[in-house]
């Protein structure tokens, strides 16, 4: 807790958001003359019970199971538990499957990352309360935004059978997989949407003198792959910006996840007191082997590798919304030169414990299954993304606060509610039902 | 080509009766055939995608788990302009959705479909599980029946 002096007498900030079925993250700030007294970032809610949900699964429905964690990351979840459920059962899948799930995988993140600069940086940018009144202040900026999110998702729907919750994957395969037709037809979509994510660049870039300037030395940790060297969401093995190394079935002794009192989730660190996962990590780990056009982007806003300013996680998802669109555009002429085929899918259950890392959007997602002889699971072991950030934030916060509280309550506030979103968290994400007065 | 009627249900089914909307859309996949000018899409908790989901249709109808401060297994049907959203959003991330909203937004972007009904269902179980409660289970068949005769009646002509 940062004791700090500061040129602003009290400062009350508590920012609590709680619905009937689960909390959100709370921000809670107390100063009293000038003095920092208390700052927590507080998140009252307990993700990982879908561990309990998946013991006593066949190891064939288990990614059905977790696809339903997230709507937004639904894809993420679906392909790490795959891998890791083969990896348990011994499977080693072939070029072609490798090749489409990871084409299924960039539709995510494309999907995901014009979802939170669009519309939910872009208004905090604009000064909007969200997206839609942001209709009116900039109509152009937000239909270029939704047509480039649309896009995303009919590349998500091909690939992956719907839009969320993929019903495509099995364990050594793809139940369905599309069309040589409909790959060249999604080619042309992705060219043509390159424009699309160049307007959206400018617009971000247009307001982005209001992403604070803040930095905080941190320990970025993200997916590697050296062989060969690939700006990679999907295989490697785990390294951090520090300089270290480890394997992905030794996740547990990287997350070196603990409980806090504020938080019902754990939190993790590794050779820090914390660290920081998702675009800003990846691509801090991996900038010398993006995309041209991801490079292009980075370079528009001065992001360069080595940068700890949490706000520019934003800028980080933009390049990469950049890089996929391109690295997939590489992916399908190949799968087009090598021709598809129809695959038999051959499965069979054995004891066994398999782990498995995938970069969702929001950083990397690890998952472990053990099995018994009949296949049904026995353990299993769920690391999110956001959980392995919420340490980073609260350090992120007690370096903000001092920095930041001579600007006033609100502007402090609306500060740390950016920061937050910068993370693009995933704080509650297993509800979304409506919650209605009658009006007549 | 998208048929001029889309037929959504939302929700979790690791949620309890937040899964009503998803397990409803399941009974009426199988009698889709019923129902030529619909598609029945399981949306499960995509969000914004529904934006892109009902664009471009003449109707869209949703099934959802809903507060409406009625008893528990009631199903109520009614209109976006009928209710008002008191779901309050802490705008921190992605994963919070008010559906309200997302056809507000669809109707400024002049995408929204003319008409949209909701079949709101009380939860008496909101909870991690894969189950939903006996008040819901029970009536499962009353809410299909009751949806199939509004389609019928309104929707697929």
């Amino acid at each position: 807790m940062s004791n700090a002096e500061v040129d602003v007498a009290d400062v009350n900030i508590d920012v609590k958001h709680l619905t009937r079925v689960e909390g959100h993250g709370n921000i809670v700030v107390n100063m009293t003359d000038g003095k920092v007294e208390k700052v927590q970032w507080q998140v009252p809610e307990a993700p990982r019970f879908f561990e309990a949900m998946v013991r006593g699964r066949h190891f064939d429905d288990i990614q059905t199971i977790v696809s339903r964690i997230c709507g937004i990351c639904s894809i993420s979840h679906s392909l790490v538990a795959t891998k890791a459920v083969e990896n348990a059962l011994g499977v080693q899948v072939s070029e072609q499957t490798d090749m489409l799930r990871l084409l299924m995988h960039y539709s995510e993140q494309l999907q995901s990352h014009v979802l939170h600069v669009g519309y939910l940086v872009a208004p905090d940018l604009f000064g909007a309360p969200s997206v839609v009144p942001l209709v009116s202040q900039a109509p152009d900026a937000v239909l270029t935004i939704i047509r480039a999110h649309r896009v995303a998702n009919q590349w998500s729907e091909l690939l992956a059978g719907r839009i969320t919750h993929p019903i495509t994957l099995v364990p050594d395969g793809m139940s369905m997989i599309p069309t040589e037709a409909q790959l060249r037809d999604l080619a042309e979509t992705l060219k043509a949407t390159v424009p699309d994510l160049l307007t959206i660049v400018d617009v971000v870039l247009s307001v982005a003198e209001n992403l604070p300037a803040f930095e905080r030395p941190t320990e970025y940790v993200s997916l590697k792959q050296d062989d060969p060297p690939t700006y990679t969401f999907y295989h490697g093995h785990i390294a951090s910006a520090d300089g270290h190394t480890a394997p992905v079935d030794e996740w547990e002794t990287v997350a070196n996840e603990y409980v806090v009192g504020r938080s019902t989730a754990k939190w993790a660190k590794w050779h820090r007191d914390s660290y920081a996962v998702g675009a800003l990590a990846r691509f801090n780990n991996n900038a010398p082997l993006i995309s041209p056009l991801g490079k292009a982007v980075a370079e528009k806003f001065g992001l360069e590798q080595g940068c700890c300013n949490p706000f520019m996680n934003n800028v980080a998802q933009l390049a990469e919304a950049a890089h996929v669109t391109e690295a997939a555009l590489e992916l399908i002429d190949k799968l087009l030169t090598k021709g598809l085929r129809k695959e038999k899918v051959r499965v069979k259950p054995r004891a066994g414990k398999g782990t498995a890392a995938v970069e969702a959007p929001r950083g990397i997602l690890f998952h472990t299954y053990e099995f018994d002889d009949k296949g049904d699971c026995v353990a299993a072991n769920l690391c999110i993304p956001t959980n392995q950030n919420h340490a980073n934030i609260q350090k992120d916060f007690e370096a903000f606060v001092p920095q930041f509280a001579d600007r006033g309550e609100d502007a402090l506030r609306m500060g740390l509610e950016m920061l937050v979103r910068s993370y693009d968290p995933c704080i509650s994400c297993s509800t979304h039902m409506l919650n209605i007065e009658f009006v007549k | 080509m998208k048929k001029k009627t889309i037929v959504l249900g939302l929700g979790n089914p690791l949620m309890g009766d937040e899964g009503i909307g998803i397990k409803l859309i399941e009974m009426l996949q199988s009698a889709s055939g019923d129902f030529p000018e619909a598609d029945f899409v399981d949306a499960g908790t995509g969000g914004m995608s529904l934006l892109h989901l009902i664009a471009g249709r003449a109707k869209a109808v949703i099934i959802d788990c809903a507060y409406m401060g009625a008893e528990p297994g009631t199903i109520k049907q009614f209109t976006p302009d009928e209710v008002k959203t008191v779901k309050q959003l802490t705008h921190l991330s992605l994963h919070e959705v008010d559906i309200i909203k997302v056809i507000d937004l669809a109707r400024q972007l002049g995408e929204c479909p003319e008409e949209i009904i909701f079949f709101g269902i009380e939860p008496a179980a909101v909870t991690r599980q894969m189950e939903l409660s006996d008040i819901l289970t029970d009536r499962l068949a009353q809410y299909a029946e009751t949806i199939k005769t509004q389609l019928r009646r309104n929707l697929c002509k």
